[in-house]
């Protein structure tokens, strides 16, 4: 079955040759022009990816982010045009998986959208239960729960902690969580791994001011404490 | 220099009180002293002479009984005096025994005026008292008779001068000290004034000037300095007006461009892919057209990078790098035939990965462009607090007086090249910068050019965006 992609774009040419380029590798491309027609667009129908533009008219790419992730775990990916490292940050902490910056080449972004859905994908994940410090992981169903209680987690943040559990009381640096997570081969921005780890201890952590359950291992990475 | 004048103007103050303290003193000192020894000795020399001509003819014959002298003796000790007589014939007689021997220190030219039937006199100590002899013959021809006077009073007296003069003096200098300081500020505030004014300009605070209080000549100086100072604020702030206004159009230029370029970059992209399907006569055409939009790219990114220097605020994300595989990484990608030389050891440092990346990759693609063909080696180092990593090329490399420049915006060291946007090794100079590192240039001895970049190996690098980590990383700073 095609992956079907939301595209919100507000320039022309740029939005008409992504979804030539997306289409051409596969995909079926849904267009908007502004925030609110996207979100619009999202509720109307389902989609497996999100590739949100930040400088949208009527609606900014920050907003329609957190206006998706208030009841959908879609993988977001942000176009961002400027390089501003602050741009980055805010978009990943409105709960954005991950970003390309423009100017990009539409294989770089391809290979960006086949890494984000084979992580959304999730079927080779073998049936099983993992629990920490109160939560319970049901790999299969990709739920968490603690005392029975369902914690909403987007793909990405629900990938990162069971990678973090899976090798609990080891160190994971953010090269190898960018891999194995994200799927960067090659040199990924650890803002990603940062900021996610931010989001996630918002949701699990009893105290997120003071992590029991993910620590930070000072210039080396994070780990999950048993 | 202030300082100095201040010093010289208190000393010479101080010194020109003293001296007249000293010379009032001397001066006061002396006519006491004078005027007190005289005082003692006419009216001593007075007594003398009323007490040989009148009083000791009937007390003493020539010669004296023991009675008499004993008498005689006692009648003057009424009177404060010692006597010594000394008959023609026989011992002295002393009015005191403690005055035994006392007649040979009396001057022998005192004691021979006197034997003569003269009245003579001497300042001497006698028996450890200061004392004033006055000696003369009883009626001109008799027994010679001293008396002594014990001027100890006076020279008490002249003790107590000396010592309130002393006293007087070292007060009116430190008056005087004080005094000439605060002379010498009143008078070398304005110079204070302006050197404290010229020290803020120098330091940055364009708005600094020197308060007018006079028309005298301080005051006219005072003008004409804050008139120096109206323009070269004046001039700076044009100057850095002119230069924000041209950093803001190149950013605003770059990110206007950002859009086009970026849909171009996605249209060359799919084109790439198609160009087999063109008909002949335009795949050539189509080949350049994703080459140019390629260069355009790499010159709208350097510009946007350059423009985000200007703008500060640039972050820092260190990181454990392990420097050995970053280098052959990065020399794979952007430059495959270059020759690694890496020492065994893994070099590890704290640094930020991405900009090391840009560094790395910049000068790579300098050294491409611009020795190309040539042996590039890229070498890597260490000890014990920096590592250093070069890249050398084989190429023309750089005439001596342009090699500063290189690091320049939009400096090309060979005009007639036409490869990359200029900007590149100017980029690897401001991550070098913010990684707390150098860079540096130098030509081969054999030919060719070397790049350096020296890199600290301690975490801590200045101009780090401390709040922006800690806003991220929470706890782990």
């Amino acid at each position: 079955m095609e992956s079907r992609i939301l595209l919100v774009e507000d320039d022309p040419s740029i939005r008409e040759v992504t979804a030539i380029g997306l289409s051409a590798a596969g995909f079926a491309v849904t267009s908007a022009t502004d925030g609110i027609e996207g979100l619009e667009t999202f509720r109307a129908a389902p989609f497996d990816l999100v590739l949100l533009d930040i400088m949208l008219p009527r609606m900014d790419g920050y907003e329609v982010c957190r206006q998706i992730r208030k009841n959908s775990t879609v993988p977001v990916v942000m176009l961002t045009a400027r390089g501003d490292t602050m741009d980055v940050v805010v978009g990943l902490e409105a709960g954005a998986d991950d970003y390309v910056r423009k100017p990009f080449d539409l294989p770089e972004l391809i290979a960006r959208i086949r890494a984000a859905l084979r992580r959304a994908g999730g079927a080779t994940d073998e049936p099983g239960e993992l629990r920490i410090g109160g939560l319970a992981i049901d790999t299969a169903g990709r739920t968490v729960t603690r005392d029975g209680s369902d914690i909403p987690l987007t793909r990405t943040e629900f990938d990162l902690l069971t990678e973090l559990v899976r090798h609990a009381g080891q160190v994971l640096t953010r090269d190898v969580l960018l891999d194995r997570v994200w799927g960067y081969d090659y040199l990924g921005d650890s803002r990603l791994v940062d900021v996610a780890i931010q989001r996630l201890r918002a949701k699990v952590e009893a105290d997120p001011a003071a992590p029991g359950l993910i620590q930070t291992v000072r210039g080396a990475g994070y780990k999950a404490v048993r | 220099m202030i300082r100095g004048v201040r010093a010289r103007l208190t000393a010479t103050i101080v010194f020109l009180v003293l001296l007249t303290a000293t010379v009032l003193g001397l001066a006061a000192y002396f006519f006491v002293d004078t005027r007190l020894h005289q005082q003692e000795l006419a009216d001593a020399d007075a007594q003398a002479r009323f007490d040989l001509s009148v009083i000791t003819p009937s007390r003493l014959d020539d010669p004296p009984t023991p009675e008499q002298l004993q008498a005689f003796a006692i009648a003057f000790q009424g009177r404060g005096l010692e006597t010594i007589v000394v008959p023609a014939q026989g011992d002295p007689f002393v009015s005191t025994a403690s005055l035994e021997g006392s007649l040979a220190t009396i001057p022998a030219s005192v004691r021979a005026l006197v034997d003569h039937g003269q009245i003579a006199y001497s300042w001497q100590g006698v028996a450890g008292h200061s004392t004033l002899v006055v000696g003369g013959r009883s009626g001109g021809t008799g027994p010679a008779v001293y008396f002594l006077h014990d001027v100890t009073p006076i020279e008490q007296a002249l003790l107590q001068l000396r010592i309130a003069l002393a006293v007087g003096a070292i007060v009116v200098t430190l008056v005087a000290i004080v005094a000439s300081r605060l002379v010498a500020r009143g008078v070398l505030a304005p110079v204070d004034e302006a050197s404290r004014a010229a020290e803020r300009i120098a330091g940055g605070e364009l708005s600094a000037r020197v308060p007018v209080t006079s028309s005298d000549e301080f005051g006219q100086w005072a003008a004409r300095f804050n008139r120096m100072a109206d323009s070269l604020e004046e001039t700076i702030v044009r100057l850095e007006r002119a230069q924000t206004q041209n950093r803001r159009f190149v950013a605003d230029v770059s990110h206007e461009l950002r859009t086009p370029v970026s849909a171009l970059v996605a249209e060359a992209s799919l084109l790439a892919g198609h160009l087999d399907a063109l008909p002949a006569e335009a795949r050539r055409t189509g080949e350049l057209v994703v080459h140019d939009i390629g260069r355009l790219r790499g010159l709208v990114e350097d510009l946007i990078e350059l423009s985000r220097f200007d703008a500060a605020g640039e972050e820092i994300r260190l990181q454990s790098v392990d420097l050995n595989r970053l280098l052959r990484d990065v020399t794979a990608a952007r430059l495959r035939d270059a020759v690694l030389e890496l020492p065994e050891d893994r070099i590890v440092i704290e640094t930020d990965p991405r900009r090391l990346e840009r560094i790395i990759g910049n000068l790579l693609d300098n050294a491409r462009e611009h020795a190309p063909g040539s042996l590039v080696v890229v070498r890597l180092r260490a000890n014990v607090d920096q590592v250093q990593f070069a890249v050398l090329d084989r190429g023309p490399g750089v005439p001596p007086e342009r090699l500063e420049r290189i690091f320049d915006r939009f400096y090309m060291a060979d005009p007639s090249r036409r490869g990359g946007s200029g900007l590149g090794l100017a980029i690897a100079a401001e991550h070098a910068a913010l990684l707390g590192g150098r860079i540096r240039a130098r030509n081969r001895e054999d030919g060719g050019l070397e790049i350096e970049v020296v890199l600290p190996v301690t975490g801590s690098l200045p101009g780090r965006d401390r709040a922006e980590n800690r806003r991220i990383d929470d706890e782990d700073r």
